[in-house]
């Protein structure tokens, strides 16, 4: 478990919005499944005095924060007003904003991460589905079901993609410590160095599943910073150059950041690549 | 968004960072009004958005006596295959020195990174890469407002101090409007001052709309068509079609399918909750393009309702067979309704893109 655990209390940025509404409900049915907190309170400027599944809404992160004991916030605001939110949620003294949104402008994402940053907030994200420790703690939108606790880390900078990858360790019997979708943007809070250093602290980790893609070299700067196992999977391999694949990062540009010269760096470090999803799991039982 | 070399120097030189005299044409004939005041020695620069330009023969120079004629020989040439047909006519500077300046996102520091050489023009790739020290870098907090002095001095070295203002003119450009990039290759010395001989710049894709961009040049009409939808879509060359949910999936079934030693026709990612309409559009469209042989639709998600996706399926009623793998809720309904009408559901995304495969066979 890592970023936080049962007792997290959580609120919801644009609460009343559909995705949202949706999660809060999920997020607080694994949260009784666990006997966990979860979301204690939401914020949707102009509609306090509201509830959302029983959860109060606030119209400010300070008004929520005056009346319950919070440290995290899912951020579901859109991506125009994803970037004051953020920074909003820092000020008010949240010291852990998971920010679902995509397609936020990544000037805005620069600004908010740095200003977080000012107020000693971790930043997970943007374009990410958050994260699960199994049995103990779910922020964001990763299907739980598909998970099972265990000793091996996820992280990614996908969302459906490491759902194959966790129902393809679950299906062999490998359970996960902690999940994490780091996100899909080029200018994310936390990165793989980042992720990988918490799991490094975490004593129920034995071994990481790195998933990366095309667009940028931080898969290469994380599996260098950590002494943990690890094993990777990049995808993109059969992805054109200049071509944005789905997510606003995962793009060649200008000669950098395909996926077979990143597959080549990691082989050269001696780490383990798996070439398709389902090799993962056989690939991790041999470095546990 | 890439914009071209035109494009870029006016918003630049509204942020004050001189630029030569120059004036766009999209007639050889055109070029001769505007001789007097570009004087007698031009350069014709095609307006092309493809890299290595020069090399490829898409920048000429002319007397003023040859500019009609040389400007016509321009306007007949594809540069890399793209062809000519709008061209910046510049009067020629006396370069005294060239340097190259660009500012770019550092994924690792989350900072804009300033890159800064004594020597700019186009060999500045191959300068760079034989010696990293050739290029200065600085990152520059997105809390300040300007590039302070003790990090411009540090960037510009031994180079002459009336670099800095233009310097910090092009940082603030990359600021408010949005840039992925903005760079200036060479930045250029003259008896006269500085000027930007070229310029590049790349607008944020999400943030067009508050730029102002109303359309999205770096798409074929076919990837703004499905953009309208919700979709990511790029195409490829290939014979099997790819409808994903979510760009890491997506991504790894073409991979997959490579793997296989197979072609993807294109990446479709339908994004999060796929319903009954929506897989009917991306089938439909997918199933447009001509050279598809088969479908791929490979779904996973909590929430992903598997009935609607069958029923969205069905619904298309395209002629290309199509292949599904999806994991969610209602996966039994799905499964039958699919069945029903003669579609195949199977276990895995290895399953699906091997019995593709046999059917592009």
């Amino acid at each position: 478990m890592i970023y936080g655990g049962k007792n997290l209390g959580v609120i919801v940025q644009n609460i009343t919005g559909r995705q949202g509404t949706f999660h809060t409900e999920l997020m607080n049915a694994y949260a009784r499944e666990v006997g966990g907190q979860g979301v204690v309170a939401g914020v949707a400027p102009g509609k306090a005095g509201r509830e959302v599944h029983g959860v109060p809404v606030y119209n400010t992160v300070k008004d929520a924060l005056a009346e319950h004991d919070a440290t995290a916030s899912v951020v579901f605001v859109p991506a125009g007003a994803a970037g004051d939110s953020i920074m909003e949620a820092a000020h008010a003294g949240i010291e852990l904003a998971v920010v679902i949104t995509e397609h936020i402008p990544v000037h805005d994402a620069m600004l908010a991460i740095a200003y977080a940053k000012l107020h000693d907030c971790t930043v997970i994200g943007p374009n990410c589905p958050g994260l699960l420790s199994p049995g103990e703690c779910k922020l964001g939108i990763m299907p739980a079901h598909l998970a099972t606790r265990g000793e091996v880390g996820v992280v990614s900078r996908s969302g459906t993609l490491t759902y194959e990858v966790v129902d393809e360790l679950t299906r062999a019997g490998i359970g996960q410590s902690t999940v994490i979708g780091i996100g899909g943007d080029p200018v994310i809070g936390q990165t793989f160095v980042d992720a990988l250093a918490r799991f490094e602290d975490d004593p129920h980790t034995k071994a990481v599943v790195v998933i990366g893609e095309v667009g940028g070299n931080l898969e290469e700067e994380g599996v260098r910073s950590t002494d943990l196992p690890v094993v990777t999977y990049i995808a993109g391999v059969s992805a054109p150059p200049e071509k944005k694949m789905g997510h606003a990062g995962a793009i060649i540009e200008g000669g950098e950041g395909d996926a077979r010269s990143k597959v080549r760096r990691l082989a050269a470090l001696g780490i383990p690549v798996a070439s398709r999803p389902s090799e993962i799991p056989g690939l991790i039982r041999e470095v546990l | 968004m890439k914009l071209l070399e035109y494009e870029a120097k006016r918003v630049f030189s509204g942020y004050g960072i001189p630029v030569p005299k120059g004036v766009l044409i999209r007639e050889p004939e055109e070029v001769t009004a505007h001789l007097q005041e570009l004087g007698d020695a031009v350069v014709l620069k095609a307006q092309v958005d493809v890299g290595g330009r020069g090399k490829a023969g898409g920048v000429l120079f002319a007397d003023d006596a040859a500019a009609v004629r040389t400007a016509r020989e321009l306007f007949s040439r594809e540069i890399k295959g793209v062809p000519v047909r709008e061209i910046l006519v510049e009067e020629r500077l006396p370069i005294e020195h060239e340097y190259y300046v660009s500012i770019a996102i550092d994924r690792s520091s989350r900072q804009p990174v300033v890159l800064f050489a004594d020597a700019g023009g186009v060999e500045i790739e191959n300068a760079a890469r034989e010696d990293e020290s050739a290029v200065r870098r600085v990152v520059v907090s997105p809390l300040l407002r300007d590039i302070p002095p003790f990090l411009m001095r540090e960037l510009l070295g031994g180079a002459p101090k009336e670099l800095a203002p233009v310097i910090n003119s092009l940082y603030h450009v990359f600021q408010e409007k949005d840039a992925m990039l903005a760079e200036i290759n060479p930045l250029v010395t003259t008896p006269q001052g500085v000027y930007a001989a070229d310029a590049k710049m790349i607008v944020d894709d999400n943030a067009l709309a508050r730029q102002g961009i109303a359309v999205n040049r770096d798409l074929s009409e076919r990837e703004r068509e499905a953009e309208k939808h919700g979709f990511s879509y790029v195409e490829l060359d290939g014979s099997i079609g790819v409808i994903g949910n979510g760009a890491g999936l997506t991504m790894s079934t073409l991979d997959l399918i490579e793997y296989y030693s197979g072609r993807a026709a294109n990446f479709l990612d339908v994004g999060g909750g796929a319903d009954q309409e929506r897989v009917m559009h991306a089938v439909r469209l997918v199933a447009s393009m001509p050279d598809v042989a088969v479908i791929v639709v490979n779904l996973l998600g909590g929430i992903t309702r598997c009935d609607e996706v069958a029923k969205g399926i069905i619904a298309a009623g395209v002629a290309p067979p199509v292949i599904v793998r999806m994991a969610g809720t209602n996966e039994e309904e799905g499964r039958r309704l699919l069945a029903e009408c003669g579609y195949r559901m199977l276990e895995s995304m290895d399953a699906a893109v091997k019995a593709a495969m046999e059917v592009a066979k």
